[in-house]
């Protein structure tokens, strides 16, 4: 299994970035992701401007979403990638602590590929994050729309 | 004051105190009953105050229109008497005029024998019984007239009488017959009489018209007066209800914006509450994540380093975690059972309690238990959260008899109230001690230590929630190791 595409993880809580990260380690995609702090930085990546600026062309294998964040909240990324032809493709999870049914509501109106409420349980947590990266990272083939954009 | 009364003043100043203390009591008691009939008035609801205020209203109207009827009426009648009254007097005058022509020209026919001169008697004989007929109309409710009419008849017809004598006489005799009758006047006396009657007759129903027109004057008086005092009175009394019913719709108008505001002002906290309960289910979480992953990873790294007592001590840091995660996941499950909109359906509560049974299976593995399950009614609520009550409700049943080596649960119901429909779980589990019966519903309440049965205390607080949600009453019944009951109601009208 090889994976060719960044996995880009938005999560402004260092503590849970690290634990995320630990997770990916065990199937060796750690190395691949891209850890973005805030909504901006989620949207300056996908853009290619400010530190992304100079960064491969190219769309990311999955977007891992979470709710609360500084600046630009989830929701909001999440409304300005659906609503951008180059960017609709990008397999959107939003991963959160909120259980709450208007999230739910909400994120899948505007079109979220998945939702996952990341558990308390550490074991728990690490098992869905591994999952998660390696099903969008690996498993699951993207949209051909991307992997054009990136062969250019 | 003078000496000589020295023994009577003080008797007469007695009696003026007697009197003052005899007017003071009447008057102290009318103000009783006066004020007794305000506080009556007061205590009444507005819409017995604004009858009474109407009432009394429509009784003036009454009263003045009865009043103002019967003073009309007699006006009516003295106007209807003055014209008889004015008639009679012409009529009199009239009559008296034609008995004069009749005298005269019979004087003339004695003198001259001209029988064209007897013209004005005869027309009088002829009208005569027309005349007194009409005289005695005008007069029959005046007796003392009537009785002077009689009398005036008896004098016409008198002369009448002679008048006919004499011309019999004069054409029997010719004119010195009658020559002295005819100087001197037949009937003289008859004819001064006649007049001194009518004009005693004139004078009589001048008197009354006189006393018509004051009394008419005085009834006209007393209408105008009794007319302007009681629309006046009713314009109060109007003024008042008015007043009454406007002071009504003010404050109902009042209460009305106060709800509103009261209820914006709920809305707002609920608000806040939901922010809240976002904000736990989102903040509170993740230190416990990284309490509960930072220890997980700090055993992976140090495996081969720790001791079992270092291990024991991480063990518990994330069991510690894990169990406040759960706390949370309940408050909030709890909270939001407070705020979820409701459904109003029809629940089968055999089904309902078969797909609970379907779903604690994991719990009932390697547990002997004999079930005794009613066929239980219909009720009308929400499925979801009723599901939720006999969840609880059995799960706790299944829980609390995993001491007993044979255990027994029954469900059951009791519908002898119409009002209600009773649904109780029964268990002969551990029970507990009726004194603490009234905590067993309270948030995070446990009447057992954790090590003994595991629980975050939330499930029977959750079934208390959703029961007074559907309106419904929630209790228990129990002994120590001897069982208990657990009850809800849920009303069978809403």
């Amino acid at each position: 299994m090889t994976v060719t595409k960044p996995i880009l993880l938005a999560e402004d809580n260092p503590r849970d970035a690290e634990l995320a990260l630990a997770a990916m380690e065990e199937y060796h995609l750690a190395d691949k992701v891209i850890l973005c702090h805030d909504g901006a930085e989620v949207l300056d990546y996908l853009y290619c401007r400010g530190q992304f600026k100079t960064r491969l062309q190219g769309n990311p294998a999955v977007v891992f979403l979470d709710l609360k964040m500084p600046k630009i909240d989830g929701l909001e990324v999440l409304r300005t990638i659906k609503g951008d032809t180059t960017l609709k493709p990008i397999p959107v999870v939003m991963l959160t602590s909120s259980r709450e049914e208007r999230d739910l509501v909400e994120s899948y109106a505007l079109g979220a590929n998945a939702y996952v409420v990341k558990p308390v349980e550490f074991h728990q947590f690490l098992k869905a994050v591994k999952e998660l990266g390696v099903f969008w990272g690996v498993i699951n083939e993207p949209p051909p729309e991307s992997t054009g954009k990136s062969a250019s | 004051m003078d000496s000589s009364h020295g023994q009577g003043v003080p008797a007469q100043e007695s009696i003026d105190q007697v009197q003052q203390a005899s007017l003071d009591t009447t008057g102290t008691a009318i103000r009783s009953i006066w004020s007794r009939i305000l506080r009556k008035f007061q205590a009444g609801s507005i819409e017995r105050r604004i009858l009474v205020g109407f009432c009394l209203v429509f009784a003036g109207i009454l009263v003045i229109s009865a009043v103002s009827y019967r003073n009309m009426t007699v006006l009516l009648r003295n106007s209807h008497q003055d014209t008889r009254s004015h008639e009679l007097i012409q009529l009199l005058i009239g009559m008296g005029t034609r008995l004069d022509e009749a005298e005269d020209g019979h004087r003339r026919y004695l003198v001259t024998g001209d029988e064209s001169y007897l013209k004005p008697h005869e027309i009088l004989k002829e009208r005569l019984p027309e005349y007194l007929r009409y005289v005695r109309e005008l007069t029959h409710e005046d007796p003392a007239q009537g009785e002077r009419v009689a009398l005036l008849d008896d004098l016409v017809q008198r002369q009448l009488d002679a008048e006919r004598a004499a011309v019999a006489l004069r054409r029997e005799t010719g004119f010195e017959g009658v020559r002295g009758i005819a100087l001197a006047g037949v009937a003289k006396g008859e004819l001064d009489a006649f007049h001194r009657i009518q004009t005693q007759m004139e004078q009589d129903e001048n008197r009354s018209i006189h006393r018509r027109v004051i009394e008419s004057a005085a009834m006209t008086r007393n209408t105008i007066v009794l007319l302007g005092t009681g629309g006046l009175l009713l314009f109060v009394l109007l003024a008042s209800v008015y007043y009454l019913i406007r002071h009504d719709i003010t404050e109902r108008r009042r209460v009305a914006a106060e709800l509103a505001r009261r209820g914006e002002l709920l809305v707002a906290a609920n608000k806040e509450l939901e922010a809240f309960s976002y904000s736990v289910s989102h903040d509170l979480r993740a230190p416990l994540r990284h309490i509960d992953g930072y220890a997980s990873l700090l055993e992976k790294s140090t495996v081969h380093a720790l001791d079992d007592k270092a291990k024991r001590y991480l063990q518990t840091i994330s069991e510690s975690a894990k169990r406040m995660g759960q706390l949370i996941d309940d408050l909030l499950i709890f909270s939001r059972m407070g705020r979820q909109e409701m459904l109003h359906t029809r629940v089968d509560l055999d089904q309902l309690i078969a797909s609970v049974l379907h779903d604690l299976r994991p719990d009932l593995q390697q547990r002997d238990i004999v079930w005794t399950i009613s066929a239980l009614p219909e009720v009308k609520g929400d499925p979801a959260m009723l599901r939720q009550v006999f969840s609880n409700l059995i799960s706790n049943a299944i829980k609390f008899t995993a001491t007993r080596p044979s255990a027994a649960i029954e469900i059951g119901s009791d519908q002898r109230n119409p009002d209600e429909i009773v649904i109780f779980v029964r268990d002969n589990g551990v029970g507990f001690d009726m004194q603490y019966a009234g905590k067993l519903f309270g948030v995070f309440q446990r009447l057992h230590r954790a090590d003994e049965f595991e629980g975050t205390g939330i499930g029977l607080a959750n079934v208390r929630r959703i029961i007074h949600r559907h309106g419904g009453r929630t209790w228990a019944e129990g002994m120590l190791g001897q069982g208990a009951t657990f009850s809800i109601s849920l009303p069978t009208k809403r």
